[in-house]
């Protein structure tokens, strides 16, 4: 016990975790009551289901080839030969599913609950731009097993994406990394997937959860505006 | 800073005063919550999984994959914008919800946060989400969303064999392949089932001189490889077909006793013209005879349903 404690000091002279942990978690909040409550969780489960992509990505990513020859030979290894390979896909693939979701199931809290008023406007725009990240996960490594329906989805949402008026060709040029899908869109597709959009996100999500503490987690709204209460 | 801005710290300061400490109050309920995520998320990948479809076949123009189901109401509005307008649909929609999200803060500066003092703004969501739902529901149960996805397991089995026996060496479908023998795509559709099984059978017998080579295929095989070849000339199409036709060509074209004499009758042109012909004719008629006085609908009937009319018309063969 003494020696914990003794322990934890000493941790705490060179590290400052008692006032990490003040800050982030012993801080308080406004009460919500009842059932309102539960809403509130569903940004940590965001949080959540993106550290479940990362853990399960990087495992997928020690046995996938990003190559038009091989991608669809190692996802079907991963597939059938792999320990829990199957499992860890299906994982992966729900997990996408289930973010997807999540994140607009959070969206929708807060949209409904006007949470994005002064002062937290930035942290909603950092949203939005969370929830096009998203989508662009859910884009490019819809691609990645290299199957019939990845192929033509993908090509299917390059045409979409070239149906853009004035810069149509280019955006479904620089998409499929020529005029033709291939090698080039496999290779960039999954280096967004795997190095770009993550990097992003974690560091988007980072400045997103920065604010929200920083600004406190907003109150259930009420119907009247209740004045100061003069103590 | 607006009036109210100072008055919300104020109070916003008070409720914190006299709130809970986030740890454990609001963190137990963030752990149950993403542990119940968690368990249903391993039922569903361990139950259900992620299937892998065969492998990826970029010869093969008439797969139609099915989007996400969240994407899915996409799929319905585009429906909803024939020909040009589909840019409005696929983009132009989309990018102004997305400024329309970003800016929302900017936009709704009042006071007021319960949803039932923003009726507006409560309204728009409540029925963006309705008729997201409707869509969506739409999606799955009317049976034209893809009028061709529906694919015979004869031919499926004949492309896998085509794949198999490297026929591409020689042949081209798509564009993509060799030049040693004629692109199949193009010529096939000209040929009866009889012919092509005899040729498969000896090639000699029917082009004496052939490089072709016999190959001795089983009878089974012989009728999926030909199942296969005339899935090239042309393929299943639905009702909306005759009725796309009707609506749009039947100025110009008769077929029976139907339709005008501008252009040609096209009720045996199954018989004379290869189903790629057909969809390019219709897509462009200029790629194929430059002094055309037909309209080229391309853009102006979407892709799939002009693939649908070309195989329409690529089964007619003249005999009723
Ligand atoms: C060594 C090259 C070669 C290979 C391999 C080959 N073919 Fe051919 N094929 C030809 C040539 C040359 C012709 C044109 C002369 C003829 O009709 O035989 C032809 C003609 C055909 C035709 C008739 C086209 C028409 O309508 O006139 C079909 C159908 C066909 N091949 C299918 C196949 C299939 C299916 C395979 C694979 C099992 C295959 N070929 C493999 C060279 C080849
Ligand atoms: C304004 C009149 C007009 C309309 C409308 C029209 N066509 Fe034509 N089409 C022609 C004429 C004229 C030709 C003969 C060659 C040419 O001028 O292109 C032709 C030729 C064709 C051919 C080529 C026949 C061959 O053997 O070369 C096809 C196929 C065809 N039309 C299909 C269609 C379809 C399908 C539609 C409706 C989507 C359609 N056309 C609408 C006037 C028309
Ligand atoms: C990976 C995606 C995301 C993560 C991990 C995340 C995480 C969080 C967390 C943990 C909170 C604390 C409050 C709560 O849980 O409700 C929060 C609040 C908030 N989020 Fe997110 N979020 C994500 C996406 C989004 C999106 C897409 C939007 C909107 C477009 C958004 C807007 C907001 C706003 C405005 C708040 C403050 C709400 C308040 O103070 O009541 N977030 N977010």
């Amino acid at each position: 016990m003494r020696n914990n404690r003794r322990l934890l000091g000493w941790l705490d002279e060179r590290t400052g975790l008692k006032k990490i942990w003040e800050t982030l978690f012993a801080r308080k909040i406004p009460e919500s009551k009842g059932s309102v409550a539960w809403f509130y969780t569903l940004g940590s489960a965001c949080l959540f289901v993106f550290v479940v992509q990362v853990i399960t990505g990087v495992l997928l990513a020690m046995n996938y080839v990003p190559s038009p020859d091989h991608a669809y030979d190692s996802v079907r290894f991963i597939d059938k030969q792999v320990f829990l390979g199957h499992f860890l896909r299906g994982l992966h693939k729900w997990g996408a599913t289930f973010m997807v979701v999540v994140v607009l199931l959070h969206m929708l809290r807060v949209y409904f609950m006007g949470a994005y008023k002064y002062p937290r406007e930035v942290t909603w725009m950092m949203g939005v731009v969370i929830l096009l990240l998203v989508m662009a996960f859910s884009f490019t490594g819809y691609l990645l097993p290299w199957d019939q329906k990845a192929y033509w989805a993908t090509a299917v949402g390059a045409n979409i994406a070239g149906q853009t008026p004035v810069v149509g060709s280019h955006v479904a040029k620089i998409l499929k990394g020529g005029e033709e899908m291939g090698v080039a869109t496999l290779t960039r597709f999954y280096a967004l997937h795997v190095l770009v959009l993550p990097i992003l996100t974690a560091l988007l999500v980072g400045i997103h959860l920065f604010l929200v503490v920083w600004h406190g987690i907003s109150e259930p709204p009420e119907k009247t505006n209740r004045q100061i209460e003069s103590n | 800073m607006s009036a109210w801005h100072e008055e919300y710290l104020k109070r916003y300061a008070q409720l914190k005063e006299r709130g809970r400490s986030f740890f454990p109050y609001a963190v137990f309920k963030d752990v149950i919550v993403s542990f119940l995520l968690l368990c249903v998320l391993s039922a569903l990948a361990y139950f259900v999984g992620a299937e892998l479809g065969d492998l990826a076949d970029p010869t093969d123009t008439t797969y139609n994959p099915r989007p996400e189901w969240y994407f899915m109401f996409l799929f319905q509005v585009l429906k909803l914008f024939p020909g040009r307008l589909e840019a409005v649909a696929a983009v132009v929609l989309p990018v102004l919800v997305v400024l329309f999200l970003f800016s929302l803060p900017l936009i709704d500066r009042g006071r007021e946060r319960h949803p039932s003092r923003r009726p507006l703004l409560t309204g728009i969501a409540l029925m963006t989400i309705i008729a997201w739902g409707f869509l969506t529901w739409k999606g799955y149960t009317s049976p034209l969303t893809n009028p061709i996805v529906e694919k015979d397991p004869l031919v499926l089995a004949g492309h896998r064999l085509y794949q198999e026996l490297k026929c591409s060496y020689c042949h081209s479908i798509g564009g993509q392949g060799g030049l040693v023998g004629p692109e199949l795509d193009k010529v096939v559709g000209d040929q009866t089932e009889e012919w092509l099984g005899k040729h498969f059978r000896d090639p000699q017998a029917l082009s004496p001189g052939t490089v072709m080579p016999k190959l001795n295929l089983l009878g089974d095989e012989i009728t999926i490889l030909v199942a296969y070849m005339k899935s090239l000339g042309s393929g299943p199409f639905t009702e909306e077909a005759a009725k796309l036709f009707n609506e749009n060509c039947t100025t110009c074209h008769r077929i029976g006793k139907e339709g005008g004499d501008v252009g040609p009758n096209l009720s045996a042109i199954g018989s004379v013209r290869s189903k790629s012909y057909i969809k390019s004719y219709i897509e462009d008629p200029s790629r194929a005879n430059n002094s055309s006085s037909m309209p080229a609908y391309k853009g102006q009937l979407t892709d799939i349903q002009i693939e649908d009319v070309a195989r329409y018309l690529a089964s007619l063969k003249g005999n009723k």
